[in-house]
């Protein structure tokens, strides 16, 4: 029986295997040394330092800050894109020629490039910008340290809420009518059906959306290049950025060592965070 | 099932075999005509250009320019360099500094004994040269750094433009006065942010001594009370004094070059290769350029300018095994640095390199400012051949920023520098 099943499934997850294998994992096992090597761009020899390019970089103020940021950025994303995407399900989850256009005009953004997305935003939000003509102040959004971080992911979720929010109106149309209907009979309101049918029922859903943009987030350059190139100051400097500049300096080394952090970094969050989510889809 | 199967794996390998055919190199047979492949900067003017085309025409040769950003130009050109990827002509900086990290004696070819190099003066002794072995062909004159302020401003103001930092400080709150932002400065294009420190360094580095000291690691960035410490301190002190303009943060270069231009800033810290943006935030207009902007050095106590070798006009070979290929781009640098040159240098209306080529005619009044003021007195770049200086920018982004002091960030740069010279066995490390 587990045989049979086995066999049936094989074919259908061997597209998939195939590319994490080729796409991530051999590159991923075959770039890992890199990470403990002394590798420059002023020699050519590759040796093994062992932790030296971590303590390098931690020495050098760089390490601690990037990680605190790309997980502060990773947790804004998240909480911004699921929240705005929820919202916009629930309001354009009937299927009526008004909501398929604001459907389409929403997921718009998902189709410009992150880098055009960034230089837009960067122009809107300058100081001298529409966003504050607008508004009738003067405020370097992306320049000052309060602001910028939240700003940015912002941007980044106006890029991919609309695809997000595809994925929950999925996930509220597939709940049966009949279970939202016998809640209503039972004198529920709207709050208690969302809170008691619909929520628990966008388990799925929620699973999928969380990790998505957590695990993404985890891993932005893009939009942080485009918008603030890191600044002010290191205040959105993530982990990929920081990896950047490593690179143009020829310390390929310590570049590599940031690059399997934002590797440790997604594994030890999105395996753990699936592996509760879906309990929970279980338990619900 | 099978038959499909076997189609399609047919069709991949039709296509596969394609593609792999068109990977080579494309030289026509028989010609001895090669294609080569030129990495070169995206802000190289028209008439670099058009030496690319003439000498096309004169060798058969085809050039496939790769064009490289010049917004993150030492980032990106190093990011391709780490694949492996090597043009056959690479067009890069001459500094000691930029040169080391492309590991020259591994990957570049040698060109000492070319006959340009005893036509340059001592400038190999500089530039483009390591451990005694010529590897660049330095055709651009270097790259000028120090004060452009517009005279309409000053004039208007009654004031002279400041040749030192004691000068630029009180000059400050006079501009501001007369609501006008005394120094522009782009923090969002990050790199236009350190110039003002090396300026003021410029003072310590006569015969580039506080370069040698440090690259020989006789003394450290982070010396209590070093000029680099001093220079950082000085930068805090014009922020803090209100100097620069309120977007410092997100400001970009060509902000700082219109800025100038229509005079809603007094002074913009930058080099002599940016004279085309400056032209191009004048509307092309060469007339208000002259009008409006002037040139003078500056240093922490004199008038002094600042020169490195830049990256536009200056050529590598890169080693690539192609015998036919590596005698062709060895041909372009002898047709850059031959007959043809003086017919470049009248064309771009810059500042020869080589002794034989005389100065071109109806040089603007701007680079005229340049030259005059190179020639009164020019100190190399002190991070010149220190390697590891790449991280300076982004130090002044968190100096800027109020999150670092002038004293950490030396520290903190000193250790990028420790890092850099380590790796590359720099003597004394």
């Amino acid at each position: 029986m587990v045989m049979r099943n086995r066999a049936a499934w094989l074919p259908w997850a061997l597209p998939s295997i195939v590319l994490v294998t080729v796409f991530f994992l051999a590159p991923f096992l075959l770039n890992v040394r890199f990470a403990f090597s002394s590798w420059t761009s002023f020699r050519a020899e590759i040796t093994w330092n062992g932790l030296e390019n971590f303590r390098t970089l931690i020495d050098q103020d760089l390490l601690a800050n990037a990680v605190t940021v790309t997980v502060l950025y990773a947790i804004l994303c998240m909480a911004i894109q699921n929240t705005v995407s929820l919202s916009l399900a629930l309001a354009l989850q009937r299927t009526s020629r008004i909501n398929t256009v604001f459907r389409s005009a929403f997921f718009l953004p998902t189709l410009i490039s992150p880098l055009a997305a960034g230089y837009i935003w960067r122009g809107l939000l300058a100081p001298d910008g529409a966003v504050n003509s607008f508004l009738g102040i003067e405020w370097a959004w992306l320049g000052e340290p309060s602001t910028a971080l939240a700003v940015v992911a912002f941007i980044d979720a106006w890029k991919w809420s609309g695809l997000i929010t595809l994925v929950y109106i999925a996930g509220l149309n597939s709940i049966p009518k009949s279970l939202l209907e016998s809640a209503t009979v039972d004198g529920a309101g709207p709050w208690t059906r969302f809170r008691r049918v619909v929520f628990p029922m966008l388990a799925p859903a929620l699973t999928f959306n969380v990790a998505v943009t957590l695990v993404g987030a985890l891993s932005a350059y893009d939009v942080i290049a485009a918008t603030t190139g890191g600044g002010p100051g290191d205040h959105t400097r993530a982990l990929n950025v920081v990896m950047r500049q490593q690179w143009g300096q020829g310390f390929f080394g310590s570049a590599s060592a940031l690059g399997f952090t934002v590797t440790l970094l997604v594994i030890a969050t999105a395996v753990p965070l699936v592996w509760w989510l879906r309990r929970r889809e279980v338990a619900g | 099932m099978r038959a499909p199967s076997r189609l399609l794996g047919s069709a991949i390998g039709a296509v596969l075999a394609l593609s792999l055919s068109g990977c080579g190199s494309s030289a026509p047979e028989g010609t001895g005509q090669v294609k080569l492949t030129l990495w070169h900067n995206s802000a190289d003017p028209a008439p670099l250009l058009e030496m690319y085309k003439k000498f096309e025409k004169q060798s058969g040769h085809k050039i496939e320019l790769i064009s490289i950003p010049s917004d993150g130009f030492e980032d990106t050109t190093q990011t391709k360099w780490a694949t492996g990827d090597r043009p056959d002509i690479l067009e890069y900086h001459a500094t000691a500094s930029g040169l080391l990290a492309l590991n020259p004696a591994e990957n570049l070819r040698d060109l000492t004994g070319e006959a340009y190099i005893a036509r340059s003066g001592d400038l190999y002794q500089s530039a483009g040269a390591v451990n005694g072995k010529v590897y660049a062909a330095i055709t651009g004159f270097p790259q000028v750094f120090g004060l452009y302020y517009n005279k309409k401003v000053f004039t208007a103001a009654g004031l002279t433009p400041p040749t030192n930092f004691a000068e630029l400080a009180a000059t400050c709150p006079k501009l501001k006065a007369a609501g006008v932002t005394p120094v522009f400065e782009s923090g969002g294009s990050i790199w236009p942010v350190q110039i003002l420190p090396i300026l003021y360094l410029a003072g310590a580095n006569q015969s580039n001594a506080y370069g040698k000291a440090i690259a020989g690691h006789s003394s450290t960035l982070a010396d209590a009370g070093s000029p680099f410490v001093a220079g950082l301190t000085a930068y805090a002190k014009l922020q803090a004094d209100g100097c620069f303009n309120k977007d410092i943060v997100t400001a970009k270069f060509e902000d700082s070059m219109k800025a100038l231009v229509t005079g809603k800033a007094a002074m913009v810290a930058q080099h002599s290769d940016m004279l085309p943006a400056l032209l191009a935030a004048a509307g092309g207009d060469q007339k208000t350029v002259d009008e409006s902007v002037g040139f003078v050095g500056l240093s922490s106590d004199k008038p002094l300018v600042t020169y490195a070798p830049g990256p536009i006009g200056t050529f590598y070979l890169p080693k690539t095994g192609d015998a036919a290929r590596e005698k062709a781009s060895l041909d372009f640098v002898r047709f850059m640095t031959g007959p043809a040159y003086a017919e470049y240098i009248n064309a771009s209306k810059t500042f020869p390199v080589f002794t034989d080529v005389p100065n071109p005619q109806g040089v603007s009044s701007v680079l005229q400012d340049v030259k005059k003021a190179y020639d009164t007195g020019a100190v190399i770049a002190f991070n010149s051949d220190i390697p590891g200086m790449g991280g300076l920018a982004q130090l002044m982004s968190e100096l800027i920023a109020g999150q670092k002091d002038p004293q950490k960030a030396a520290t903190q740069l000193q250790g990028q520098v420790e890092q850099a010279a380590k790796a590359a066995g720099l003597p004394g490390w």
